[in-house]
Order: structure tokens, then C-alpha cells, then sequence
């Protein structure tokens, strides 16, 4: 087994629906997202956002795109229009996840992002 | 087979108007679509409708439509939005002068109504709308007298009708984002409003391209480095088929990029239950949505669908909650970190000597751990090369008076205060407050109202 990040197997986006942000996340592919699904449970997924998080994770599955959509509630410092957060509105919660550790099989593909010469298209 | 080509104009007030004029003249586009509505944009609204009666709506429409109406006239496109918002009337007189100041003629604009509910509040008590806090409970009258609008995310029967009778221009207040874009297709398709399956698969259209620059490129976690032309993103268009599917493309020889990454990061925002995506139209399933690559930048979209829509419309309510007072300000080596706790103890008392009132407070240091709080380890006291800190202080006040005491008493921080900071602002940058009233009305006391304007 290897120890990555989310982000190395998935890329996300996150946003807020008043105090609720949700979390998508969508794996690079089929193997990526069953390692998502067995290890992103969300109680694991609680426990990484801590304080960030008062109410509840809720995970849903959007198998036809690869996705994960957690639903966290109590998130967002009473809610956008109120928050007094710099990210009010949730923007970067995705990222946090992106960085939880786990574990994956040693085949799972892993895809380097960002400006770094190897990842460039 | 028929096809209608819907654009993504607008995605928020405030939003660039640049790619919708692109795809107006070059997307072969059928509609344009425009969204300037976020979740509290009409309290900002309401407030200044309260001060100008010919106020209340999104005035970016008209920067947009000055660019774009005439070649919209040209070819055909008709425009739907909801820059209304708090004012559709006043909203569609503007545009009636614009097209007579650009001389064009034969112009129809509907204007929309109905889901203002503000001056109605007591009535609809009467008969058993309660209007509790769906998140907490609560009762209306907790906040009744800070209420500052009070309108139904309305579907899009109204915008059919306007359709129906021939508008070019579709101005409405709070309809849905999705009603934008259903509107239009249930007008040229002859889908029945209870049509749910097709209703369902085109929302799920419709919420992939709403939010306009983040289905082509814009915020792309998965590559952003590889996609071309941020600067010139080009706004997404779907060609939607009689079944409600559709190809989702960009304006020709735009920026940016469609394919099944950005279209998959921006099916899962802002998303709850992936099969129940509550609308007033329907109640739309995205769970088995599919998205194939079908040639350069042209994304097909299947897999989704729908159920009956729910028997309550969400009502769209803010309330007057305070002033935030907020003040940031820098410190530097050396010892930045002592410095900075030193200057955040420094404002707590005077503002504690200024009897200082406030419902919470957020210190965050800037470029540390303003995003993910104490998940972030604070800075470590025993780094003497930490080169500057930013200390941002914010506070939830009860009024005004109290969120400017963050703004003065902070300001002795620049001759009083420890050495070695800068930065600190020079003006009170306050900011009021509106908070989200969210709840629920039967859709039966709810009914849209359709004029028309000729210019």
C-alpha cells in the first residue's frame, strides 16, 4: 500500500448553499475513485475537517462521473452572508480535502498537478 | 433534428459582460441566458430600490445590452434574465430607452412578476403560511421587523408566457437560475410543465452551465495550468435536444476549454443530494448523469432525469443582522509572531475599555490559516525568520456604532502599538450585514404575472 494525498487520485470544487458547503470531488479515473469511495468515509472525512465542520458529513455518489459529493453542514461559520471568514463563501474548502492522507494500492495511478514541467500538457 | 442553442450569459452581478456580447455575435446562439442573482444580492437591492424607486435591479444588464442588443435583434437571439431582481419594471423601462436611444424598433419586453411576496406577508399568515426557519425553527417574528424583501424562487411558467407572447427581452426578479434556461426550452419544445423526465435531464443542463466561466476552464482544480486563455474564457453554450440531452460547447475562438473534467467539477458545485436537486420545476435526479467527449471543446451530457416537482417553493428572505468591522494589519521580523500577538492584545483591551459589544469575533492570520483555521498550525514563536505576519481582525456587531470601534480603536496601533507594523487601513471598511430568513411557501399562493413593452 502507498501512503498519497486526495489530490494525487482526484480534483474538486467547493461552494456554499447558506451555512451548508458541499464538496465535490471527482477522481482522474475508475481506480482513483474506488480508492476514493473505500477510503473517504464520512466519519473519516468529519474528522479531517475538525472545527471547520459543526454539524454533519454526508456522502453521496455520482458513479457515472466519477464523483463524491460530501455535504457538510454547520460549515461555513453560520453562512455566506454572515460568516466572518475570509473564505465566507467556501471556496477552498474542496482543497482541504484534496489534502487529507490515505491509503491506496500500489497501482492506483497517481496524477501530479500544477505548472511543474512533467504535468504541463 | 431540432436543437436549441441555449447560452450562459451571466453567471453574477458583477460578472464580465464581455463573454456574452462574444457569443451573441458568434455563438449561434438561440438564447442567452443571464443570471445576476446570488443568494443575497436582493437585499442590496431592496435597499436601494427603498431609497430610489427607479432602483432595485441589476444595472450591469444594461451595460450588457447596450453591447449586444442590437446583434442580438440581428440574429434572432432573445435574452432571458432575472436582472429584474427587485424592480423587473423599472428594469425593463431602462431597456425600452436603451433600444429607442439605439434606435431600434419592434422590440418586445416581457417583464415578469409575481414573486415578490414582501407587501403580502400578513395576508399569507393569515392563511396559514408560517414562514418558520426551515434550518432553525425559529418563528418569522424573531426577525419580521429587519426583514428587508421577501421573494419566491419562482419556476418557469412566467418566462413561458412571456415567450408565448412573442418577447424578445425577458426581465424577471427572483426566478430560479435553472427556470432561465427551462423557460426557453419548454417554450420552443412544447414540453408539458409536468414533463418530469425531460425537465430533469435539462436541469441538470442548465446547473452545469449557470455558473457560466466555471464550466469552460474557470476554476479548474484539474488543470488549471493547462488551460488557455483564462483572460478571454469563453461562456458555455448547451445545444439541447427534444429529449432534454445536449452537447455543452463555448463560444468559437474563446479561451479556455470544455471537456469531462470541467464539466464534472461543475456538475458537483453547489450541489446537495445529487437525486433530489430540488427546483420549482421539477425535482431533478443527476445520479445517473454521463458525460461523453464528442469532439473538440463539445461535451455530451445524458443520464439525468426527474420527479414531480415539490408542492413548496423556497422563499428567498433577508433580515437586517448588523455591520461587520474589520481591520487587517501587518507586522515583521523579527520576532513577527510576538509582535502580532502583542498588537491583537493590544486591540482586545481597548476595545473591551471602549465598551466594546459583539456577537463573534474572527482572528485570522492572513497567508497562514485564514482559510482552514486551526486545522492550520499557528505560526511557531521559536521561528526568528518569519518576515511578516498579517493579523485580520473581523467582528460581528449589533450596529454601526460598535463595528467602527474595531476601525478606531485599532488605529492607535500605528504610533501606540509595538514596533515594526504597517498596513493598517485608513479608512472604517464597514460592511452591513443581511442574513438569509430561508423558508417555504405552498406554491398555489404563488402565480406569475406577464406585461409586455414595445418599444
Amino acid at each position: 500500500m502507498a501512503n498519497i494525498r486526495v489530490a494525487d487520485i482526484a480534483h474538486g470544487r467547493s461552494g456554499d448553499k447558506g451555512d451548508v458547503c458541499n464538496v465535490g470531488l471527482v477522481a482522474y479515473d475508475d481506480a482513483g475513485y474506488a480508492t476514493l469511495k473505500s477510503e473517504l468515509t464520512e466519519e473519516r472525512v468529519k474528522e479531517h475537517y475538525g472545527s471547520l465542520v459543526r454539524g454533519t458529513v454526508t456522502r453521496y455518489e455520482i458513479p457515472g462521473i466519477k464523483a463524491l459529493n460530501f455535504v457538510l453542514t454547520g460549515a461555513l461559520d453560520g453562512g455566506g452572508t454572515r460568516s466572518l471568514r475570509s473564505d465566507h463563501l467556501g471556496k477552498t474548502m474542496y482543497a482541504w480535502l484534496l489534502r487529507m492522507e490515505i491509503t491506496a494500492a500500489e497501482d492506483v495511478p497517481t496524477y501530479p498537478t500544477g505548472p511543474r514541467p512533467e504535468a504541463v500538457a | 433534428m431540432k436543437t436549441v442553442r441555449l447560452g450562459a450569459g451571466m453567471a453574477f452581478w458583477g460578472d464580465s459582460v464581455l463573454p456574452a456580447v462574444q457569443m451573441v455575435e458568434r455563438g449561434e446562439i438561440d438564447y442567452l441566458c443571464c443570471d445576476h442573482l446570488a443568494e443575497l444580492t436582493m437585499s442590496i437591492l431592496s435597499k436601494q430600490r427603498s431609497r430610489n424607486p427607479e432602483y432595485g435591479y441589476t444595472r450591469d444588464v444594461l451595460d450588457l445590452l447596450r453591447l449586444s442588443i442590437r446583434q442580438c435583434v440581428t440574429n434572432g437571439v432573445k435574452v432571458i434574465t432575472d436582472a429584474g431582481g427587485a424592480n423587473p419594471r423599472a428594469c425593463a423601462e431602462r431597456v425600452a430607452e436603451l433600444c429607442k436611444d439605439l434606435g431600434l424598433t419592434g422590440v418586445r419586453i416581457a417583464v415578469v412578476t409575481g414573486d415578490d411576496i414582501s407587501g403580502d406577508i400578513d395576508r399569507l399568515m393569515a392563511q396559514g403560511v408560517s414562514f418558520t426557519n426551515m434550518d432553525t425553527g425559529e418563528p418569522l417574528s424573531s426577525v419580521r421587523d429587519r426583514l428587508t424583501h421577501a421573494n419566491v424562487y419562482t419556476g418557469a411558467d412566467g418566462i413561458v408566457t412571456a415567450l408565448e407572447q412573442g418577447a424578445d427581452i425577458v426581465i424577471c426578479g427572483r426566478v430560479t437560475d435553472i427556470a432561465l434556461y427551462l423557460g426557453p426550452l419548454r417554450h420552443e419544445f412544447g414540453w408539458a410543465a409536468d414533463d418530469w423526465e425531460r425537465l430533469g435531464m435539462a436541469t441538470v443542463v442548465a446547473h452545469a452551465i449557470e455558473c457560466g466561466g466555471q464550466a469552460t476552464g474557470g476554476l479548474y482544480d484539474g488543470g488549471w495550468w493547462k488551460t488557455p486563455g483564462l483572460e478571454n474564457l469563453g461562456y458555455p453554450i448547451a445545444d439541447v435536444s427534444e429529449d432534454g440531452t445536449a452537447v455543452i460547447t463555448k463560444t468559437p475562438g474563446s479561451g479556455g476549454r470544455v471537456d469531462i473534467g470541467t464539466v464534472s467539477e461543475q456538475l458537483v458545485y453547489e450541489i446537495l443530494d445529487p437525486a433530489n436537486y430540488l427546483t420549482a420545476d421539477v425535482t431533478a435526479d443527476f445520479s445517473g448523469v454521463r458525460l461523453t467527449e464528442v469532439g473538440p471543446d463539445q461535451v455530451r451530457i445524458t443520464g439525468g432525469t426527474g420527479r414531480a416537482r415539490p408542492d413548496t417553493l423556497k422563499v428567498n428572505m433577508g433580515y437586517r443582522a448588523g455591520f461587520i468591522g474589520e481591520v487587517q494589519f501587518t507586522y515583521t521580523w523579527p520576532d513577527a509572531y510576538a509582535k502580532a500577538r502583542r498588537g491583537i492584545e493590544f486591540l482586545e483591551n481597548r476595545l473591551d475599555r471602549a465598551g466594546f459589544k459583539s456577537d463573534d469575533v474572527q482572528i485570522e492570520y492572513v497567508g497562514r490559516n485564514s482559510m482552514w483555521g486551526d486545522r492550520v498550525a499557528e505560526p511557531d514563536p521559536a521561528d526568528d525568520d518569519l518576515l511578516e505576519l498579517v493579523v485580520r481582525y473581523a467582528a460581528r456587531c449589533p450596529d454601526e456604532t460598535e463595528a467602527r470601534k474595531v476601525f478606531t480603536e485599532s488605529v492607535p496601533l500605528y504610533n501606540n502599538g509595538p514596533a515594526g507594523v504597517g498596513g493598517i487601513g485608513t479608512r472604517p471598511p464597514l460592511k452591513e450585514l443581511f442574513s438569509l430568513w430561508p423558508c417555504l411557501i405552498p406554491r398555489e399562493h404563488v402565480t406569475a404575472a406577464v406585461d409586455i413593452l414595445e418599444v
